[in-house]
């Protein structure tokens, strides 16, 4: 793509400014099923993500097709859609900043297709071997991927990075009597000789193995610690919270509470796109603005808000560098990005030894439909254990937790010092809370 | 230096050949020669079979809060994805560069990964033509960007104008327009052009600082014609409709009791609780629990389903799946007698069978595997009416969300928008944040009255060959016992 052409083109068609976004991902996958390779999976994109003010007005067009006879076709119907638009804020694109890499601690090396294979027959064989009750091995595979980012506009921007990730994927099924039960386990691995391949299948097969003869638990209400796993998937479900374009629109549940408290003084909440021991580090975000630390909840009060320039105008402030996408198709959102609940100081066998009975949570299901992100009340499927005297009791299985996300966080008792960067960018340690609805037998 | 001399060879050939133009200016799809070549490059293996799958997807979004016109996104999405089997191996190559150069590294890549040989195959492609069972009557590409963006307005002004407690409106009208072209080494050359509309509202309701939601998302395999049989007010007026009810809900109860489950997205239940366990992709490797139950009983008498392809414009359909064979009607279900499982061609191989035409993928970035289409729970004998007689104590849920399911345990959920407590045999009062959970084995039995009037509601659903377009349905069904999941602990 000749990206200088198409800056020209749309200048010269009116537009106050244009911008060219692009992500090129490449990437290979092996999934191995029953000792060898079941499928192999490689492939090269690049896509490409249009936006200009025409009149006032942002306006986008994300297109796989890079023709340059098609460069006017796609101007003008961009043109056009400003002459749908009909909102009040003009739209943004930001002129060049200068910025800082942002330095990260992973030092990826690549294994090659040999290593892989071995790595994969080798998981296969240990996780069959660790009991008998394990009969199946599923969806192992291995999966690279390099990612580039592209921002260039007619403002003067030209930004780029790069990032690549390796991740192990395995399943294990095993059964007991007619009880079948199967748990999955992935693992970012930096360098296949330095991976841990023991811890990964005890963990895996543990996991696996402790579901096996689960039981429901009786309606009512218990005190509860959701297990970081758990507790990570609630709070990203929820996470758009703290989005200044749904806090301008008033859908947000914490529209007007900055500076109040939303929160038990037991939760601080931090944002970091450029957090060093995080999975990826950004130095921007998908609009070229340059990223940024910045305190979300301290102790409970809610002071930061998240914005992009378009939400940060609404709002009358400064973008905080959070202007990223859902995928390079889509327009730019507000996203927290290396975003965590701050770890306090136990262990979560200390947070149970502490809650001496209830119920650990350690798999929450249907998080894409069970909860509300205007009132925040959730009613999910869960799984997981009991805990009597402060030790695992039995395993529990086919109930669910229901509520409320701010009254629950109200309701915190401790929080626990498990937090894990490895996988995800939005993290939480495990979180002990006072009770919760449970919906059993 | 095969490298080399591939994209030397493939070069020559496309600069002589030239590219069939499609939907869009600028945008090309392989010609049936430059098919028949790539194919037999690609058998140039131990491959047994190899098919190409090419897609040119045009798509646009426009989204309006409180009758304002907020955004438009359009995209295209072009490329193609090349897979080859060796028995039960697969390998599945895709990318947006139809350059000469990169489709040759793509099949250098999978060749190798097979095994290479000299093998020569000389391949003719027949294209299979057919009548259009899903024809378009208003193009949306034709119409322009503001006359769509008053259908938003329609729907805006009528929710706003059903009681002065709504406060916003977000709403948003999704058009896609997708070309496909399939070929494969069997000689079956064969194009699709699916076209689909879905217009969703969500309302809010404020009393006394209460805010409270409520959406209606209707949508069709058709063109912008969908609108004037599902009016834009109607669904203004229903998201506003259920907003309202939840202003006064309270919260729901918990724990196991009977569930009457209204028709249309209800069908959801069946979606999550048989659906995803009857797909191939879990039964072919017994990592389902209905593998192995062909021909048992495994629900109750009155339960009979069926996954339909074929339905005229339905939201779910398509003429051809998306390994280029025709869309079919499955029976999976009669009368609680399990009939048919959906089935993809690799895992046809692998179960020992055919293909079901039940293959299916978000776009050539994934590799297809078996998919719903648009699947039901056929019409029973009983009235709404009687649904209700006996019940002390149950849940009236009219409204779902959506849900997921293990299909290995067949442990599933899926979350209730608008219920209902149900006393006595009577609706007592609206309740909200209940949840309902359960094994999909167990449900499919507890299924014990199933009215006469089916309806079918419109979702996506997200599974490995990513999100696609199904169809759920229903009439209205009673489940004898069902956890709920709620707040209200008594």
């Amino acid at each position: 793509m000749n990206k200088q052409k198409w800056i020209n083109a749309a200048v010269q068609a009116g537009f106050e400014s244009f911008e060219i976004y692009q992500q090129g991902k490449n990437e290979r996958s092996w999934t191995w099923f029953e000792g060898k390779i079941d499928t192999f999976v490689t492939s090269r994109v690049l896509s490409t993500s249009l936006r200009g003010i025409y009149s006032g007005k942002m306006v986008n067009y994300a297109t796989e097709d890079l023709s340059d006879d098609l460069m006017e076709t796609i101007i003008s119907s961009m043109k056009e859609q400003a002459g749908a638009i009909t909102a009040d804020e003009p739209g943004i694109i930001r002129s060049p900043q200068p910025v800082t890499e942002a330095q990260s601690q992973r030092t990826w090396v690549r294994p090659s297709a040999a290593q892989i294979k071995e790595l994969l027959t080798e998981i296969e064989k240990r996780v069959l071997a660790y009991d008998e009750r394990i009969f199946m091995v599923m969806r192992e595979g291995w999966t690279e991927e390099t990612e580039t980012r592209s921002i260039t506009n007619s403002l003067g921007m030209d930004l780029a990075d790069a990032g690549t990730v390796q991740v192990l994927v395995c399943g294990a099924a095993a059964r007991e009597g007619n009880d079948v039960k199967n748990a999955y386990r992935s693992e970012v691995i930096e360098d296949i000789a330095a991976f841990d391949r023991d811890a990964f299948v005890e963990k895996l097969c543990t996991e696996v193995l402790n579901k096996l003869n689960a039981a429901g638990l009786p309606s009512g209400t218990y005190p509860a610690i959701f297990e970081s796993s758990a507790m990570t998937a609630l709070f990203t479900a929820f996470s758009s919270m703290f989005s200044g374009e749904l806090i301008a629109k008033g859908i947000s549940p914490l529209r007007d509470k900055l500076n109040t408290p939303v929160f038990s003084e037991l939760i601080t909440v931090t944002d970091n796109p450029r957090r060093p021991e995080a999975a990826v580090a950004y130095a921007f975000d998908d609009e070229g603005c340059p990223t940024c630390a910045k305190t979300i909840v301290d102790h409970g009060v809610f002071r930061t808000i998240l914005h992009n320039s378009q939400s940060a105008s609404r709002m009358h402030t400064e973008s905080t560098g959070n202007g990223f996408k859902d995928a390079a198709s889509s327009p730019v959102g507000v996203h927290p990005v290396n975003c965590c609940i701050e770890p306090g100081e136990k262990s979560l066998d200390e947070l149970c030894r502490d809650m001496k009975d209830g119920l650990v949570i350690t798999d929450l299901a249907g998080l894409h439909a069970g909860i509300n992100p205007v009132t925040t009340d959730f009613s999910l499927q869960c799984s997981g254990y009991t805990v009597k005297d402060g030790a695992r009791e039995r395993s529990v299985t086919l109930i669910t937790v229901a509520g409320n996300f701010l009254d629950l966080l109200k309701q915190t008792a401790a929080v626990g010092n498990d937090l894990d960067w490895k996988h995800h960018t939005i993290v939480t340690p495990s979180i002990a809370f006072k009770g919760i609805a449970v919906s059993g037998e | 230096m095969n490298q080399l001399v591939l994209n030397n060879t493939l070069f020559v050939f496309f600069l002589h050949k030239g590219y069939n133009r499609t939907i869009e200016k600028g945008q090309v799809m392989l010609n049936k020669e430059q098919l028949e070549y790539c194919l037999s490059e690609c058998m140039k293996s131990e491959a047994d079979f190899a098919e190409i799958y090419e897609e040119l997807e045009h798509s646009e979004t426009i989204k309006a809060l409180s009758g304002k016109t907020e955004d438009v996104n359009q995209v295209i999405t072009a490329g193609l994805g090349i897979r080859l089997y060796k028995d039960l191996q697969s390998v599945y190559a895709y990318t947006n560069d139809e350059s000469e150069d990169a489709v040759a590294a793509l099949i250098k890549d999978l060749t190798e990964a097979l095994g290479t040989c000299d093998k020569e195959v000389h391949l003719s492609l027949d294209e299979v033509t057919y009548t259009n069972n899903n024809p378009v009557e208003i193009d949306y590409m034709s119409i322009p960007l503001e006359e769509k963006a008053d259908l938003l307005k329609r729907a805006n002004d009528a929710a706003f104008s059903a009681d002065p407690r709504i406060v916003k409106v977000q709403s948003e009208l999704l058009n896609v327009k997708q070309e496909v072209q399939i070929a494969n080494t069997e000689g079956r050359l064969i194009k699709d052009v699916r076209v689909r509309t879905r217009m969703m509202v969500t309302a809010f309701a404020e009393e006394n600082g209460n805010l409270q939601s409520g959406a209606d998302r209707p949508g069709a395999g058709m063109g912008l014609e969908f609108y004037r049989t599902v009016t834009p007010e109607e669904t203004g007026r229903e998201a506003a409709r259920v907003a309202l009810v939840n202003l006064s809900a309270k919260d729901c109860p918990s724990g196991r009791m009977p569930v009457i489950i209204d028709n249309g997205f209800g069908g959801v239940i069946f979606h999550e609780a048989c659906g995803h366990s009857l797909e191939a992709t879990s039964v072919a490797r017994n990592m389902s629990v209905f593998s192995g139950k062909l021909g048992t009983k495994i629900a109750a008498d009155c339960v009979s389903a069926v996954d339909d392809g074929t339905i005229p414009n339905a939201w779910g359909s398509q003429n051809i799946d998306d390994e280029g064979n025709f869309q079919k009607r499955r029976v999976l279900i009669e009368n609680g007698v399990l009939k048919s499982y959906m089935i993809d061609r690799l895992n046809a191989r692998r179960m020992g069978t055919e293909s079901t035409s039940s293959s299916r993928r978000q776009s050539y970035q994934f590799e297809p595997t078996s998919r719903m289409t648009n699947t039901f729970i056929l019409p029973g004998e009983d009235s709404f009416e009687e649904l209700f007689e006996g019940i002390e104590r149950g849940l009236y849920a009219k409204k779902m969300g959506g849900g997921s399911v293990n299909p290995q345990t067949g442990e599933f959920n899926f979350a209730v928008n608008e219920g209902y407590l149900i006393e006595n045999g009577k609706i007592s009062y609206p309740v909200r944040g209940a949840s309902l959970i359960g094994n999909g084995a167990e449900i499919l039995k507890n299924i014990d009255r199933v009215c006469s009037n089916l309806k079918t509601g419109q979702g996506m659903c997200g599974s490995l060959s990513g999100s696609i377009p199904t169809d759920v349905g229903q009439p209205t069904i009673r489940v004898s016992s069902i956890t709920v999941g709620g707040t209200a602990n008594e």
